[in-house]
Protein backbone atom coordinates (compact mmCIF):
# COMPACT_ATOMS: atom_id res chain seq x y z
CA UNK A 1 0.00 0.00 0.00
CA UNK A 2 0.98 3.61 -0.43
CA UNK A 3 2.34 5.40 2.65
CA UNK A 4 -0.28 7.72 4.09
CA UNK A 5 2.20 10.49 4.63
CA UNK A 6 4.51 10.51 1.63
CA UNK A 7 7.57 12.73 1.76
CA UNK A 8 6.96 16.39 1.07
CA UNK A 9 6.52 17.08 -2.62
CA UNK A 10 9.86 16.86 -4.34
CA UNK A 11 11.81 20.03 -4.65
CA UNK A 12 10.39 22.08 -1.83
CA UNK A 13 11.82 21.16 1.56
CA UNK A 14 12.84 24.02 3.82
CA UNK A 15 16.44 23.80 2.60
CA UNK A 16 15.31 24.22 -0.98
CA UNK A 17 13.15 27.09 0.12
CA UNK A 18 16.08 28.79 1.80
CA UNK A 19 18.01 28.48 -1.43
CA UNK A 20 15.07 30.00 -3.21
CA UNK A 21 15.07 32.88 -0.76
CA UNK A 22 18.73 33.48 -1.52
CA UNK A 23 17.84 33.50 -5.18
CA UNK A 24 15.19 36.07 -4.47
CA UNK A 25 17.78 38.34 -2.96
CA UNK A 26 19.78 38.24 -6.16
CA UNK A 27 16.74 38.75 -8.29
CA UNK A 28 15.45 41.65 -6.26
CA UNK A 29 18.85 43.27 -6.52
CA UNK A 30 18.42 43.36 -10.26
CA UNK A 31 20.29 40.20 -11.18
CA UNK A 32 18.56 37.61 -13.28
CA UNK A 33 19.21 34.01 -12.54
CA UNK A 34 21.18 33.76 -15.77
CA UNK A 35 21.88 30.12 -16.37
CA UNK A 36 18.76 28.93 -14.58
CA UNK A 37 16.53 30.93 -16.90
CA UNK A 38 14.33 31.94 -13.98
CA UNK A 39 12.16 34.96 -14.63
CA UNK A 40 13.36 38.27 -13.28
CA UNK A 41 11.40 39.94 -10.51
CA UNK A 42 9.60 43.06 -11.61
CA UNK A 43 10.00 46.26 -9.63
CA UNK A 44 6.30 46.08 -8.87
CA UNK A 45 6.60 42.58 -7.39
CA UNK A 46 9.66 43.57 -5.38
CA UNK A 47 7.84 46.62 -4.01
CA UNK A 48 4.85 44.47 -3.05
CA UNK A 49 7.08 42.11 -1.12
CA UNK A 50 8.75 45.04 0.63
CA UNK A 51 5.27 46.25 1.56
CA UNK A 52 4.58 42.94 3.27
CA UNK A 53 7.73 43.42 5.36
CA UNK A 54 6.08 46.51 6.84
CA UNK A 55 2.91 44.50 7.52
CA UNK A 56 4.92 41.86 9.36
CA UNK A 57 6.84 44.51 11.32
CA UNK A 58 3.47 45.66 12.61
CA UNK A 59 2.69 42.09 13.72
CA UNK A 60 5.95 41.87 15.64
CA UNK A 61 5.22 45.24 17.20
CA UNK A 62 1.71 44.11 18.13
CA UNK A 63 3.10 41.08 19.97
CA UNK A 64 5.47 43.36 21.89
CA UNK A 65 2.64 45.74 22.80
CA UNK A 66 0.38 42.87 23.86
CA UNK A 67 3.10 41.29 25.97
CA UNK A 68 3.72 44.58 27.77
CA UNK A 69 0.02 45.17 28.29
CA UNK A 70 -0.72 41.67 29.57
CA UNK A 71 2.32 39.52 30.39
CA UNK A 72 0.03 36.72 31.52
CA UNK A 73 -0.87 36.00 27.90
CA UNK A 74 2.40 34.02 27.53
CA UNK A 75 3.01 34.96 23.93
CA UNK A 76 6.69 34.06 23.67
CA UNK A 77 6.30 31.18 21.19
CA UNK A 78 3.98 33.11 18.91
CA UNK A 79 6.08 36.26 19.11
CA UNK A 80 9.21 34.29 18.25
CA UNK A 81 7.52 32.81 15.20
CA UNK A 82 6.35 36.24 14.08
CA UNK A 83 9.96 37.37 14.31
CA UNK A 84 11.13 34.40 12.23
CA UNK A 85 8.57 35.29 9.61
CA UNK A 86 9.78 38.87 9.54
CA UNK A 87 13.40 37.76 9.16
CA UNK A 88 12.50 35.55 6.21
CA UNK A 89 10.49 38.26 4.51
CA UNK A 90 13.33 40.74 4.94
CA UNK A 91 15.77 38.25 3.46
CA UNK A 92 13.51 37.83 0.45
CA UNK A 93 13.00 41.58 0.05
CA UNK A 94 16.42 43.09 0.64
CA UNK A 95 15.29 46.44 -0.72
CA UNK A 96 12.94 46.89 2.21
CA UNK A 97 13.85 49.25 5.00
CA UNK A 98 13.39 48.35 8.63
CA UNK A 99 13.36 50.73 11.54
CA UNK A 100 11.94 53.90 9.95
CA UNK A 101 9.20 51.94 8.20
CA UNK A 102 8.44 50.06 11.37
CA UNK A 103 7.45 53.24 13.16
CA UNK A 104 5.01 54.14 10.40
CA UNK A 105 3.50 50.64 10.34
CA UNK A 106 3.17 50.29 14.10
CA UNK A 107 -0.24 49.01 15.15
CA UNK A 108 -2.68 51.17 17.05
CA UNK A 109 -2.48 50.56 20.77
CA UNK A 110 -4.97 48.20 22.39
CA UNK A 111 -7.95 50.01 23.89
CA UNK A 112 -7.33 50.96 27.52
CA UNK A 113 -8.84 48.30 29.72
CA UNK A 114 -9.87 46.34 26.65
CA UNK A 115 -9.33 42.72 25.77
CA UNK A 116 -5.68 42.59 24.70
CA UNK A 117 -5.98 39.06 23.37
CA UNK A 118 -8.87 39.99 21.08
CA UNK A 119 -7.06 43.12 19.94
CA UNK A 120 -3.94 41.09 19.13
CA UNK A 121 -5.98 38.50 17.28
CA UNK A 122 -7.47 41.24 15.11
CA UNK A 123 -4.01 42.60 14.30
CA UNK A 124 -2.75 39.15 13.36
CA UNK A 125 -5.84 38.39 11.31
CA UNK A 126 -5.51 41.59 9.35
CA UNK A 127 -1.89 40.84 8.57
CA UNK A 128 -2.74 37.29 7.49
CA UNK A 129 -5.33 38.64 5.06
CA UNK A 130 -2.83 41.16 3.70
CA UNK A 131 -0.15 38.50 3.13
CA UNK A 132 -2.68 36.18 1.48
CA UNK A 133 -3.81 38.90 -0.92
CA UNK A 134 -0.21 39.73 -1.75
CA UNK A 135 0.54 36.04 -2.27
CA UNK A 136 -1.98 35.83 -5.10
CA UNK A 137 -0.16 38.64 -6.92
CA UNK A 138 3.29 37.09 -6.62
CA UNK A 139 4.83 34.05 -8.31
CA UNK A 140 7.22 31.24 -7.49
CA UNK A 141 9.11 31.27 -4.22
CA UNK A 142 7.74 34.69 -3.28
CA UNK A 143 4.18 33.38 -3.49
CA UNK A 144 5.16 30.30 -1.49
CA UNK A 145 6.78 32.42 1.22
CA UNK A 146 3.86 34.82 1.55
CA UNK A 147 1.37 31.96 1.52
CA UNK A 148 3.22 30.11 4.26
CA UNK A 149 3.47 33.25 6.40
CA UNK A 150 -0.22 34.00 5.86
CA UNK A 151 -1.13 30.47 6.89
CA UNK A 152 1.16 30.65 9.89
CA UNK A 153 -0.65 33.77 11.06
CA UNK A 154 -4.01 32.07 10.50
CA UNK A 155 -2.73 29.47 12.93
CA UNK A 156 -1.82 32.22 15.37
CA UNK A 157 -5.36 33.55 15.10
CA UNK A 158 -6.67 30.11 15.98
CA UNK A 159 -4.30 29.79 18.92
CA UNK A 160 -5.39 33.20 20.22
CA UNK A 161 -9.10 32.40 19.94
CA UNK B 1 10.11 26.33 -9.48
CA UNK B 2 10.34 23.95 -12.37
CA UNK B 3 13.76 22.50 -13.07
CA UNK B 4 14.35 25.04 -15.78
CA UNK B 5 12.88 27.85 -13.71
CA UNK B 6 9.95 28.38 -16.05
CA UNK B 7 6.40 28.28 -14.73
CA UNK B 8 3.59 27.38 -17.07
CA UNK B 9 0.27 25.58 -17.08
CA UNK B 10 2.14 22.28 -17.06
CA UNK B 11 3.95 23.00 -13.80
CA UNK B 12 0.72 24.24 -12.28
CA UNK B 13 -1.26 21.19 -13.35
CA UNK B 14 1.41 18.82 -12.06
CA UNK B 15 1.34 20.58 -8.68
CA UNK B 16 -2.47 20.49 -8.64
CA UNK B 17 -2.30 16.73 -9.13
CA UNK B 18 0.15 16.47 -6.20
CA UNK B 19 -2.31 18.36 -4.02
CA UNK B 20 -5.12 16.08 -5.11
CA UNK B 21 -3.06 13.02 -4.20
CA UNK B 22 -2.45 14.53 -0.75
CA UNK B 23 -6.16 15.29 -0.35
CA UNK B 24 -7.09 11.71 -1.25
CA UNK B 25 -4.69 10.53 1.46
CA UNK B 26 -6.17 12.99 3.95
CA UNK B 27 -9.72 11.81 3.28
CA UNK B 28 -8.66 8.21 3.83
CA UNK B 29 -6.62 9.13 6.89
CA UNK B 30 -9.43 11.02 8.56
CA UNK B 31 -11.36 7.76 8.56
CA UNK B 32 -8.67 6.30 10.78
CA UNK B 33 -8.64 9.44 12.93
CA UNK B 34 -12.37 9.28 13.54
CA UNK B 35 -12.33 5.55 14.21
CA UNK B 36 -9.85 6.06 17.06
CA UNK B 37 -11.92 8.75 18.76
CA UNK B 38 -14.92 8.27 21.01
CA UNK B 39 -18.22 9.34 19.43
CA UNK B 40 -18.42 12.47 21.56
CA UNK B 41 -14.96 13.58 20.41
CA UNK B 42 -15.37 12.99 16.70
CA UNK B 43 -16.70 16.39 15.65
CA UNK B 44 -13.30 17.84 14.64
CA UNK B 45 -12.53 14.67 12.67
CA UNK B 46 -15.87 14.85 10.89
CA UNK B 47 -15.28 18.51 10.09
CA UNK B 48 -11.81 17.76 8.77
CA UNK B 49 -13.09 14.88 6.69
CA UNK B 50 -15.80 17.05 5.13
CA UNK B 51 -13.35 19.86 4.42
CA UNK B 52 -10.93 17.55 2.65
CA UNK B 53 -13.68 15.87 0.64
CA UNK B 54 -14.89 19.28 -0.49
CA UNK B 55 -11.48 20.46 -1.62
CA UNK B 56 -10.78 17.10 -3.24
CA UNK B 57 -13.92 17.51 -5.33
CA UNK B 58 -12.96 21.06 -6.26
CA UNK B 59 -9.56 19.87 -7.41
CA UNK B 60 -11.05 17.06 -9.47
CA UNK B 61 -13.36 19.57 -11.17
CA UNK B 62 -10.47 21.95 -11.78
CA UNK B 63 -8.32 19.27 -13.36
CA UNK B 64 -11.24 17.97 -15.41
CA UNK B 65 -11.90 21.47 -16.71
CA UNK B 66 -8.36 21.76 -18.04
CA UNK B 67 -8.41 18.29 -19.55
CA UNK B 68 -5.94 16.79 -17.09
CA UNK B 69 -6.53 13.38 -15.59
CA UNK B 70 -7.26 13.68 -11.88
CA UNK B 71 -5.08 11.45 -9.71
CA UNK B 72 -7.22 8.59 -8.37
CA UNK B 73 -7.25 7.78 -4.70
CA UNK B 74 -5.55 4.60 -3.53
CA UNK B 75 -7.51 1.64 -2.20
CA UNK B 76 -5.57 1.88 1.04
CA UNK B 77 -2.61 3.60 2.63
CA UNK B 78 -0.03 2.58 5.21
CA UNK B 79 -0.43 4.38 8.50
CA UNK B 80 2.80 6.03 9.68
CA UNK B 81 2.28 4.63 13.19
CA UNK B 82 -0.37 2.62 15.06
CA UNK B 83 -3.45 4.69 15.89
CA UNK B 84 -4.71 3.26 19.15
CA UNK B 85 -5.72 6.27 21.22
CA UNK B 86 -7.12 9.77 21.00
CA UNK B 87 -3.62 11.17 21.19
CA UNK B 88 -2.52 8.91 18.32
CA UNK B 89 -5.52 10.07 16.34
CA UNK B 90 -4.62 13.71 16.91
CA UNK B 91 -1.01 13.02 15.94
CA UNK B 92 -2.18 11.34 12.73
CA UNK B 93 -4.40 14.31 11.92
CA UNK B 94 -1.37 16.58 12.35
CA UNK B 95 0.51 14.41 9.84
CA UNK B 96 -2.40 14.64 7.41
CA UNK B 97 -2.74 18.41 7.66
CA UNK B 98 0.99 18.98 7.38
CA UNK B 99 1.07 16.69 4.36
CA UNK B 100 -1.55 18.67 2.49
CA UNK B 101 0.10 21.91 3.59
CA UNK B 102 3.35 20.88 1.91
CA UNK B 103 1.45 20.13 -1.28
CA UNK B 104 -0.34 23.49 -1.20
CA UNK B 105 2.95 25.37 -0.73
CA UNK B 106 4.41 23.44 -3.64
CA UNK B 107 1.43 24.57 -5.70
CA UNK B 108 2.02 28.19 -4.69
CA UNK B 109 5.56 27.83 -5.96
CA UNK B 110 4.46 26.32 -9.26
CA UNK B 111 1.22 28.12 -10.06
CA UNK B 112 0.76 30.67 -12.82
CA UNK B 113 -2.88 31.63 -12.31
CA UNK B 114 -3.76 34.08 -9.50
CA UNK B 115 -7.03 32.21 -8.95
CA UNK B 116 -5.09 29.01 -8.27
CA UNK B 117 -2.84 30.82 -5.81
CA UNK B 118 -5.94 32.23 -4.10
CA UNK B 119 -7.30 28.72 -3.70
CA UNK B 120 -3.95 27.46 -2.45
CA UNK B 121 -3.40 30.15 0.16
CA UNK B 122 -6.99 29.81 1.40
CA UNK B 123 -6.72 26.05 1.82
CA UNK B 124 -3.22 26.27 3.27
CA UNK B 125 -4.55 28.56 5.97
CA UNK B 126 -7.49 26.28 6.66
CA UNK B 127 -5.18 23.28 6.99
CA UNK B 128 -2.99 25.15 9.47
CA UNK B 129 -6.00 26.17 11.56
CA UNK B 130 -7.05 22.51 11.78
CA UNK B 131 -3.44 21.52 12.53
CA UNK B 132 -3.36 23.93 15.49
CA UNK B 133 -6.34 22.14 17.02
CA UNK B 134 -4.83 18.73 16.46
CA UNK B 135 -1.39 19.70 17.78
CA UNK B 136 -3.13 20.95 20.91
CA UNK B 137 -5.02 17.67 21.25
CA UNK B 138 -1.80 15.73 20.70
CA UNK B 139 0.00 17.71 23.43
CA UNK B 140 2.48 19.24 21.01
CA UNK B 141 4.26 22.53 21.66
CA UNK B 142 4.32 24.93 20.07
CA UNK B 143 0.87 24.42 18.63
CA UNK B 144 1.58 26.74 15.71
CA UNK B 145 4.04 26.70 12.82
CA UNK B 146 5.80 29.78 11.51
CA UNK B 147 5.87 28.42 7.96
CA UNK B 148 3.23 25.73 7.40
CA UNK B 149 4.14 23.52 4.49
CA UNK B 150 7.80 24.47 4.50
CA UNK B 151 9.05 22.28 7.33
Amino acid sequence: MVPLAPPAPAGFPRRAFLAASAGLALLAAGCTAGSSGAPAVSTEESDRLAGQVAVQEAVVAAYAVATSADPALALSDLAAQAGEQLDRLRAAAPSSTSSPAASSSAPPPPPPGGDVRTWLRQQVGGAAASHAAACARQTGARAALLGAVAAGLRGHEAALA
Amino acid sequence: MADDGVLDEGTETAALREVLAAEHAAVWGYGAVGAALSPDAREPAVAGDIAHRDVRDRLVALLDARGADPVPGQAGYTLPFPVLSAVDAAALAVVLEEGVSAAWVRLLDQATEPSVRELAVEELGAAEVRAVGWRTAAGRTPVTSAFPGLS
